[in-house]
């Protein structure tokens, strides 16, 4: 059975893999996302907008594509989305 | 005995609802989770509801020295600790609840008002039994597919909470007996139970968000 995700931890997955996955660009393509969180482009491409838009995420302007790269306080979003992914986990809930 | 007793167990209860309340109303500001926020309701309705219970039996101690709790104050606190375990439940997807039959819901309300406190108050009991049970069930499934200990604590806890409800009932039927303390002595266990995942967040490592 295929277990639903939530926005948010699409969002966690999105953000996890900006931050460790980068390149030798200090970015991850839309691409190594798409695949990584496994998520289509086009919803992808509004959640990417939106977690720019938001700060959460960095645009990294390369030659060939843009590159994504989780900021500061992208990081720091991650950090409280993990230790309350835990923590709702303990109840037996999906955060 | 038994008074003492229970106003430890309602301040325990108000305590731990407030904290795991408090710490997940700040999980979901920090990430806007509609799961933590509906932790925090339930976890603060339960701990109100423990608070009611606390007062009533203070001022029943302290001032009235009655020897029992005001039936309303009872029944609120009651209601309201049900109200949070309603959450909990629903939090595991609980769908059909309510009785999908328009007529039906609206005589649903119609026995609250014909009935007493001491029924109401016990009809809230049994309600908050069943969703302790339903939540206790559901806890265990998620802990035996993630095989979280902490998990397995909270699955612990509600357990221990609605065995401890079924075991107070029977005080009823036998009472002066030791079954009434052994029941508040379980929800004690049972609180302290579910309030085990607090212990494991690293509140220092979380730089919280400023407009709290």
């Amino acid at each position: 059975m295929t277990e639903h995700r939530t926005q948010i931890k699409i969002v966690g997955e999105i953000l996890d893999t900006a931050t460790h996955e980068i390149d030798e660009h200090e970015g991850t393509t839309i691409t190594h996302i798409i695949r990584k969180a496994n998520i289509s482009h086009g919803r992808l491409s509004t959640i990417l907008n939106n977690l720019v838009s938001q700060g959460l995420l960095e645009q990294v302007n390369s030659k060939r594509s843009y590159r994504y790269k989780t900021s500061s306080s992208g990081r720091e979003f991650l950090v409280a989305y993990k230790t309350f992914r835990e923590f709702s986990d303990d109840f037996g809930l999906t955060i | 005995m038994e008074f003492f007793l229970e106003i430890i167990l309602n301040l325990v209860g108000l305590l731990v609802g407030i904290v795991v309340g408090t710490i997940s109303y700040i999980g979901f500001k920090n990430t806007g989770s509609p799961t933590l926020f509906r932790i925090s309701i339930a976890f603060f309705a339960i701990g109100i509801g423990f608070g009611i219970l606390a007062t009533g039996f203070i001022l029943d101690d302290f001032i009235f020295k009655t020897g029992d709790i005001n039936r309303g104050i009872s029944t609120l606190g009651v209601a309201s600790q049900t109200v949070g375990y309603w959450f909990i439940a629903f939090s595991h997807t609980i769908r059909t609840f309510f009785p999908k039959s328009r007529y039906l819901r609206s005589i649903g309300a119609i026995p609250l008002f014909l009935v007493s406190f001491n029924y109401v108050e016990n009809i809230l009991r049994a309600v908050s039994f069943i969703l302790l049970v339903y939540g206790a069930i559901e806890t265990l499934i998620s802990y035996i597919q993630g095989r979280k200990k902490t998990t397995l604590f909270v699955a612990i806890g509600l357990g221990l909470l609605g065995f401890g409800e079924f075991i107070g009932w029977y005080s009823f039927v036998f009472p002066e007996t030791i079954l009434y303390v052994f029941s508040i002595l379980i929800k004690i266990g049972g609180l302290i139970s579910v309030g085990i995942p607090v212990s494991k967040i690293p509140l220092r490592k979380i730089s919280f968000d400023e407009n709290l």
